[in-house]
């Protein structure tokens, strides 16, 4: 089957290409222009914009927490929170409609990641990956407490990368879940977890050390400490710091960015976070935009969460002392008129405008702790458009807005510039060569969006999006219902990491640490077989 | 559906692929249908809510009850929880509550490692049962708490007016937040060593089964846990209902957003745990049909299904019109499951393979027999 999309702008930017063409797809890949062949399906798509498929690396979307979320809170299901928490069926319907064909969820911990790849499997029509999270897990703990090396941690993580499927290691607030199981309230940088000298410091550079040992494509993923605090932009610049010239993600990035300036001791810090950024290559960062409006907050981050029990709205949480990591789910309410929220959101959109290489930075509201991944085609207009931002501003609190410099930037995001930060930059972090551009060979997952003047109704509703070459969407409905993949890492490791393992499994927790592995695509109802995607040699 | 499955017809064997069509005819005819029982693992779950939505049926569980004692609290005011490997792992006092918990799991004190310390953490470990009943028999008549660690665990009858174990528990909560009972001095004097442990606890793990604990029991225990976080760490064990009810529950609550007791008559899934009660809309004569799943037990329910997917062994008595034997989950064919002790849904390879039909087959052979709409 060759198919033909002829008259769209093409948008390309790994491919240098940003011109009016045509687009050809043949049997789910891109291919060059055939001689003399006749297409057997042409789509004009004249007045278009033609892109990769969208990629998005972080977006809580399932899980045990995302679905403790779901249950938490019925009742608002008839006003936003079918968006904050949509069921798999309306999570594929919605991104996809935005031109989207993978998201990678970025908190499973391994014990739960037989359920998360349930809820993946039942999402339609995009690709689907998870990070497992490490870092506060007690086997790791011990590893690292007994100096057993960097071969040892490395070999445990493959091993768990392996057994849960994963796409790479996420570390949320290392050292502070199991700090917190012993009553600490509060865990930085250079804190202990009790009863050892391991600090998260140490937790961070052991994991990356595995990281980088492993080959694995996505470097670590990083939430860091003090999440949410005032002043909590020296956390985020200390964390850069001790990255060394490893790399590292770190992901939304925005609730790092506070100053305690002004008059009410919070500002925002977001130029000095940009200007770190810029000046470390070996940073990435996604934002974790804020949004204005109901939502929930699901999160690893089982102190952070913890502690913000008293601002939940409606008054509910639910606080999970869980294996590894846990979670806490607190629902939460973004309004225009409260002066944090406010200063949140000018943060978020100074680091998108500051950090000037959108290589490095990637668009995500950290769904739904931001904002609903819906939200997304007004933050693109926030982007793209200085005149959207100056609207905005005016109907917010005018002392949130003397603490940021949003007023002062100019900077509009290009159509290259987008394609870059949600297609391009996202496959080559999560090392997916044939995902996020338009060149031979690349996977037929395509994006065309009428160009308006209204932005975010341009990227709501996407002209038509091709999965494998199949058309899903047209003008935003669903018109087919594909399954996409599942994809993982699978890096290779000395088995002998199966012995300890299991003895400690079998003494202190009484299983085998078998049983939480997730088993093949077939089990868990998928059509497809999992993809792997090849580590550095 | 393998050629092995087993149908019946109006009493009569007949082929599966016959039953399948004969059911789906039933249910078609129907004005209002009912999925009830829900025995079954998460691909059982997911072909429910198909065929409950291609027929604008409801869905319920047999163990539901369980579920919303648990479930109302949760989502009326949230909790604090903890797993079964950080209990083990951490808990240096662990406080069951009420009875049951044996029947929820069989397994629970050898999982647990109830009679050993913890070896995260180190140290002792006390266990404590506040009002057990039957599976404790032998249980002490004078009630203590030791203040020392130790294997046994030490059980603490109801100490209230009536045996109840709701103002039991309201007492120890007001104790342990420093306020005045209405308990008489020898009562509330051994719920005040019970309190003193609790506070002093490092890592404390409240254990129950909403099998036998009602709401408002629940509700006390997350707030006198809630309570107990001002100052340590507390969190609860709720244990999971029977008959595969916690991967049901997240199986339909990711497909649908709700748990059991949810209808698909109209374009989004509608939740209303008292509309949607199978037991409520059978004996209203609101459902016209019932389907009632139960793979993992031939215990008939107490009205007479339609259509009914069951154990060899199940005995009705009166024969439902169409009858699929099924399989067990875990047993008879592959499964993800809620494993207890794993505290999650697992993979459950089958233990003695069958070609017996599972639930999600013979489920997925009705609806697709179902007339086109
Ligand atoms: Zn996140």
């Amino acid at each position: 089957m060759l198919t033909r999309l002829t008259g769209g702008r093409i948008v390309d930017p790994s491919n240098g290409r940003d011109d009016i063409g045509d687009l050809w797809l043949r049997d789910g890949r891109i291919v060059a222009r055939p001689d003399g062949a006749q297409a057997d399906e042409t789509h004009d798509v004249t007045g278009c914009v033609v892109m990769a498929g969208g990629i998005d690396i972080h977006t809580h979307v399932a899980g045990t927490n995302v679905n403790t979320a779901r249950l938490l809170l019925p009742e608002l299901r008839a006003a936003t929170a079918a968006e904050s928490v949509p069921i798999t069926e309306t999570i594929g319907r919605l991104y996809a409609a935005m031109g989207y064909t993978m998201v990678v969820e970025p908190a499973i911990s391994p014990h739960v990641a037989p359920q998360a790849h349930l809820e993946l499997a039942d999402i339609p029509l995009i690709d689907t990956a998870i990070l497992a999270v490490l870092g506060n897990d007690d086997y790791l703990l011990r590893l690292m407490a007994a100096n057993e090396g960097g071969a040892a941690v490395a070999d445990y993580a493959a091993r768990v990368l392996s057994g849960s499927r994963a796409i790479g290691i996420k570390a949320i607030n290392p050292g502070a879940a199991a700090a917190f199981k012993s009553n600490m309230r509060s865990f930085g940088l250079d804190d202990a977890v009790p009863n050892s000298d391991i600090t998260s410091r140490a937790i961070i550079n052991t994991l990356q050390a595995a990281t980088e040992t492993l080959g694995l494509p996505h470097p670590l993923h990083l939430h860091c400490s003090n999440l949410g605090m005032p002043g909590n932009a020296e956390t985020a610049l200390a964390t850069m710091d001790a990255a060394g010239d490893t790399r590292l993600h770190i992901a939304h990035l925005q609730f790092y960015a506070y100053g305690k300036e002004g008059k009410r001791g919070f500002s925002s810090a977001a130029p000095r976070l940009a200007e770190a950024v810029n000046a470390k290559r070996n940073i990435t960062a996604d934002i974790g935009q804020v949004m204005f409006g109901q939502t929930v907050t699901i999160s690893s981050d089982v102190l952070r969460q913890f502690n913000a029990r008293g601002s939940a709205r409606p008054r509910k949480s639910v606080i999970i002392d869980g294996d590894g990591n846990g979670g806490g789910i607190v629902p939460y309410r973004y309004r225009k008129t409260d002066f944090f929220n406010a200063v949140q959101w000018a943060a978020g959109l100074e680091l998108f405008l500051l950090i000037n290489d959108p290589w490095r930075v990637f668009f995500t509201t950290d769904h739904p702790n931001g904002a609903p991944f819906t939200a997304y085609p007004d933050l693109l207009a926030l982007l793209m458009d200085r005149s959207v931002r100056a609207q905005h501003m005016e109907t917010l609190p005018r002392e949130a807005m003397e603490v940021t410099t949003l007023a002062s930037i100019t900077r509009e995001y290009t159509l290259p510039e987008i394609a870059i930060m949600t297609r391009a930059a996202p496959a080559r972090l999560l090392g997916l060569a044939d995902r996020g551009h338009l060149g031979t060979g690349a996977r037929a997952d395509v994006a065309v969006y009428r160009t308006q003047p209204d932005i975010a109704a341009m990227f709501r509703d996407a002209a038509l999006v091709l999965k494998d070459g199949v058309p899903i969407i047209r003008d935003g409905v669903p018109v087919a219902r594909p399954f996409g993949r599942g994809v993982t890492v699978r890096p290779e490791f000395d088995t002998a990491i199966n012995r300890g393992l299991s003895d400690f499994y079998e003494r202190v927790y009484g299983v085998s640490h078998a049983a939480f592995d997730v088993p093949g695509a077939e089990v868990l109802g998928r059509s497809q077989a999992f993809e792997a995607v090849p580590c550095r040699t | 559906m393998t050629e092995l499955a087993k149908a019946w017809l109006n009493g009569q064997p007949v082929a599966p692929a016959r039953a399948a069509a004969a059911a789906a005819s039933l249910l078609a005819a129907s004005r209002s249908a009912v999925l009830a029982g829900l025995g079954t693992d998460v691909a059982g779950a997911r072909a429910s809510v198909a065929l409950a939505r291609a027929i604008g049926a409801s869905i319920d569980h047999m163990d539901a009850e369980a579920v919303f004692a648990n479930l109302e609290v949760m989502r009326r005011a949230g909790w604090i929880v903890t797993t079964p490997l950080q209990t083990r792992a951490r808990a240096d006092v662990v406080l069951l509550v009420g009875d049951g918990l044996l029947e929820a799991w069989p397994d629970m004190a050898a999982r647990l490692a109830l009679s050993e310390a913890p070896r995260v953490t180190g140290g002792g470990r006390q266990v404590v049962h506040l009002c057990p009943g039957a599976e404790l028999a032998e249980s002490t008549a004078t009630p203590r708490v030791m203040a020392t660690p130790g294997p046994a665990i030490h059980v603490l009858p109801t100490v209230a007016a009536g045996k109840l174990v709701l103002p039991t528990l309201a007492a120890l909560r007001a104790i342990v937040a420093g306020r005045n009972t209405s308990l008489d001095e020898a009562a509330a004097a051994s719920l005040r060593n019970l309190a003193a442990t609790l506070t002093a606890a490092r890592f404390g793990v409240i254990v129950w089964s909403s099998a036998t604990l009602d709401t408002l029991a629940v509700e006390m225990l997350c707030g006198l846990i809630d309570d107990l976080n001002r100052t340590t760490r507390f969190a609860g064990l709720p244990l999971a209902p029977a008959n595969g009810a916690e991967a049901v529950t997240q199986t339909l609550t990711w497909t649908t957003g709700f748990p059991p007791r949810t209808g698909f008559a109209a374009p989004a899934p509608q939740h209303d745990p008292w509309r949607f009660d199978a037991g409520r809309l059978i004996a209203s004569g609101e459902a016209d049909a019932a389907v009632w799943i139960s793979a993992f037990s031939p215990k008939p329910p107490d009205w007479e299904p339609t259509i009914a997917l069951v154990p060899a062994g199940t005995a009705f008595p009166t024969p439902p019109q169409v009858v699929f034997e099924v399989g067990c989950p875990g047993r008879d064919h592959d499964a993800m499951l809620f494993d207890p002790a794993l505290g999650g849904i697992a993979f459950a390879a089958a233990s003695t393979p069958s070609a017996t039909a599972s639930v999600a087959g013979v489920l997925a052979a009705i609806t697709e027999a179902l007339p086109p709409c």
